[in-house]
């Protein structure tokens, strides 16, 4: 799917703590449109639960959270 | 002028007290009955036992010693006052008895001048810290922090200390505080006069103006800022919950 | 302003109101000795920062609406209404609060500017102006506890990687990450970074504690954003959890507002006693230290090391001397900042402040006086507990060019622990 995907940033959020890579994704998502797409990378694994649940509450939409290995690799699409 | 000093120092005073006592017994009732906040809002280093906090609070509001760290000029300047308008409070007992065994050790004549002399250095403290609060909040950087009350305060405050001092420094040998008993006296027996020493010279005026002053000041006490004087004990004893 | 409005938010006020804030709001002198307590007036020397100033704003509609004095002489107090241009200066002077009390500390009647800032959030919150990036955090974990089951497989799968480097630093292949372990004597509820977990996973091992790591971090956007019930929700999330393994002790991470919510203010949130004993991580290796449940070397951290207290741990947490002894006991070359305990300065990262980017620039202004203390004490290596101060701090260490190590107490430990695995560098 990432393959097709078209990034319309990317974030490099490696070596950051939980939870700023998360807060790191909210601050850029207002960069780009509604229905663009953000490609975050990040090393520490606290960030799999977190933005996903980040995206969940405030009604954002993770495409992709995946580990490759020692990084975490994340498609967050803006719905609104 | 007997006009003004019934006014301003037999029914004013009567004014005064209603208010001042009214409004306090008030706001300490108001207090009382507002339930405490649920969270302990104590700070570290925190006394253990309930002798340590209560020593804790005494010192935290009567010597600030964290206050004098941080600020030390402020600090002499607001001890200086208050110690002063203790001196000063204390010194004013006399209006109702005169102390016992002052005079009968300095004499008559020793005890006024002691009280020349206790009552020039009190008077001229309050004066001094006063002026220097009013500086302060006039020409520091942080001068938009005052807003009018704090003015008003110091005004009613400058006014009394000011009218005090004239009385004190220009009628201190002449007037005595023996006729100063005699009015205050008649008020508290409630048969209020005016002794004739105090209508025979224009100290009168001044202590016309002085009580003026205090009332407006105390009447004023319950609803402004200065209701720390009781407020501070406790608001100082939540510091080690 | 609009009347529906105004009734919202002076209807905030009357529901927070207490003896505290009343006495608080009636008594302050506007003496200003206050001014040079807070390192963000310090700082930047901007009015609004100014611990007084911030209060005066609620104390401008308390007078208003709450006193007969200030309803009929509202010019007397400067007395007003919640409009839009306060509630903005609000909003600046609210948010950027460390919440470190310092102003408290040498207030002559102990006014803690910080807990009448706590209404202000809630007045902020109610007027649709509570900070967003505060509030999605605390969302989002809020989010967590209600959908744990779906986050239960990336949580293991996480757990389990660090288990290996655990392994991997221990050299012992029977160390553990124990999840969801019941009868556990420990609930160890951390951050969601690995960086929290791994060294105090090495240190619970090697002491033989009978332990278990949480599904939920100790962390809480709720208190920073000034919301009593998202802030109880996110606490309450570990605590069912402890219930329902029956642990005897939950432990905090070095973070320092973890340990006041979890000890100072959840009881009061949840208005029921708190069923556990709440430890903090560096008391419980302080005391594996003294009784030699593990041992540290001394002579394997180089460099002089100093000590950052935390607010939230120190003035307001009480624990002074527990990550000091820890310190000590790691090294000779030990030298204390100027002024310390509770005196010591904040850094300027508390209170949620490193997450919300229009802050950034008081943020790093009013971290100088961190970094003259830490220029004076002569020290190369920090440590320090907090996440958000070691956010802050690294931050000035680079801005300054200040050549510091910053350090996790953790970390420092496990550097100095002979263990037989490979060294971890300090993150
Ligand atoms: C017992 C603990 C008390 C403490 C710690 C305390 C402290 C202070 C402080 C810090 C100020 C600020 C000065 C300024 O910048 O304006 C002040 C002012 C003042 N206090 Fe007190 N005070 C105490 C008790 C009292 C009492 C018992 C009185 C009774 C008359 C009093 C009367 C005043 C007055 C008249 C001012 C000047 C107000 C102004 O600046 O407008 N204080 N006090
Ligand atoms: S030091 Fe205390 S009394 Fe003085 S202005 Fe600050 S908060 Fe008010
Ligand atoms: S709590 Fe700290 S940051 Fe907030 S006003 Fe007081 S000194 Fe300043």
């Amino acid at each position: 799917m990432s393959d097709e995907t078209k990034i319309d940033l990317e974030l490099d959020l490696k070596g950051l703590l939980c939870p700023l890579p998360m807060v790191k994704v909210s601050q850029n998502i207002g960069k780009v449109e509604v229905g663009g797409v953000i490609r975050a990378i990040a090393t520490d694994p606290g960030a799999m639960a977190d933005i996903p649940a980040w995206a969940k509450s405030t009604g954002n939409e993770v495409l992709q959270a995946e580990k490759v290995g020692g990084e975490f690799v994340f498609l967050v699409k803006r719905v609104k | 002028m007997e006009t003004y000093l019934w006014i301003t120092s037999v029914w004013g005073i009567y004014l005064t007290a209603v208010v001042f006592f009214g409004g306090m017994a008030w706001r300490i009732y108001q207090w009382a009955t507002t339930p405490k906040s649920p969270v302990r809002l104590g700070m570290f280093p925190k006394p253990k036992s309930g002798a340590g906090r209560f020593g804790k609070l005494l010192a935290d509001t009567f010597i600030a010693p964290q206050s004098a760290k941080i600020e030390p000029t402020m600090w002499i300047f607001a001890m200086a006052f208050h110690v002063a308008a203790l001196g000063a409070f204390v010194g004013h007992l006399r209006l109702i008895r005169e102390f016992p065994l002052l005079p009968a050790w300095l004499g008559e004549a020793g005890m006024n001048t002691f009280a020349a002399w206790s009552g020039s250095i009190a008077g001229t403290l309050m004066l001094v810290g006063v002026l220097f609060w009013i500086a302060r909040r006039t020409f520091g950087p942080y001068k938009n922090l005052s807003v009018p009350e704090d003015y008003l305060l110091l005004f009613l405050l400058l006014g009394v200390i000011v009218m005090g001092d004239h009385m004190r420094f220009v009628y201190g040998g002449v007037v005595h505080a023996a006729t100063y008993r005699e009015w205050f006296v008649s008020l508290l027996t409630f048969k209020p006069e005016i002794p004739a020493e105090l209508l025979a010279s224009n100290v009168g005026v001044s202590l016309g103006t002085h009580m003026l002053f205090t009332d407006l000041l105390l009447m004023y006490f319950p609803f402004s800022k200065l209701v720390h004087a009781i407020g501070a004990f406790s608001s100082n004893l939540v510091r080690s919950e | 302003m609009d009347s529906t409005q105004l009734t919202t938010l002076t209807g905030v006020i009357d529901k927070k109101m207490n003896r505290q804030l009343k006495q608080y709001l009636d008594i302050c002198a506007r003496c200003a000795i206050c001014k040079d307590a807070c390192h963000q007036y310090v700082g930047t020397g901007d009015f609004k920062y100014l611990p007084a100033r911030r209060a005066e704003l609620i104390r401008q509609i308390y007078k208003k609406y709450f006193t007969k004095t200030g309803e009929f002489v509202p010019a007397l107090y400067e007395a007003r209404d919640p409009d839009e241009n306060l509630l903005d200066e609000l909003y600046d002077s609210t948010y950027a609060c460390t919440g470190c009390r310092r102003c408290m500390y040498y207030c002559p009647f102990s006014i803690d500017t910080a807990w009448i800032l706590s209404v202000a959030k809630a007045i902020l919150i109610a007027a649709g102006k509570g900070n967003e990036m505060l509030g999605q955090l605390a969302d989002a974990a809020i989010f967590k506890g209600d959908n744990a089951e779906m986050f239960n497989d990336v949580m293991v799968s996480g757990f389990e990687d660090i288990q290996e480097e655990v392994r991997a630093i221990t050299g012992n292949p029977n160390s553990q990450v124990p999840v969801n372990k019941e009868g556990a004597d420990i609930l160890y509820v951390a951050l969601a970074g690995a960086h929290s977990i791994r060294p105090a996973a090495v240190i619970f091992e090697e002491a033989g504690e009978n332990w278990t790591i949480s599904m939920f971090e100790a962390a809480n956007y709720g208190f920073f954003y000034g919301d009593v019930e998202k802030a109880r929700l996110i606490t309450k999330r570990y605590i069912d959890e402890a219930k329902r393994l029956g642990v005897k002790e939950i432990v905090v991470p070095e973070c320092g507002h973890a340990y006041r919510v979890a000890e100072f203010f959840y009881e009061a949130w949840s208005k029921e006693p708190m069923p556990f004993k709440i430890s903090h991580i560096l008391e419980k290796v302080d005391q594996y230290i003294k009784s030699g449940r593990i041992t540290v070397d001394k002579g394997l951290i180089e460099g002089k090391v100093t000590y950052h207290d935390p607010c939230q741990l120190g003035r307001n947490g009480g624990k002074f001397e527990e990550p000091r002894d820890i310190v000590k006991a790691v090294t000779d070359n030990f030298v204390d900042l100027t002024p310390n305990r509770a005196e010591q300065w904040c850094c300027g990262g508390g209170g949620g402040i490193v997450a919300m980017e229009e802050f950034k620039d008081v943020r790093l202004a009013s971290g100088i006086k961190k970094v003259e203390q830490l220029k004076a004490s002569g020290a190369t290596v920090l440590a320090c507990p907090c996440e958000n101060c070691r956010l802050q701090i690294e931050e000035l260490n680079e801005v300054h060019e200040l050549g510091l190590q910053v350090w996790q107490v953790i970390d420092l430990v496990v550097a100095a622990m002979p263990l037989k695995g490979t060294k971890p560098t300090h993150v």
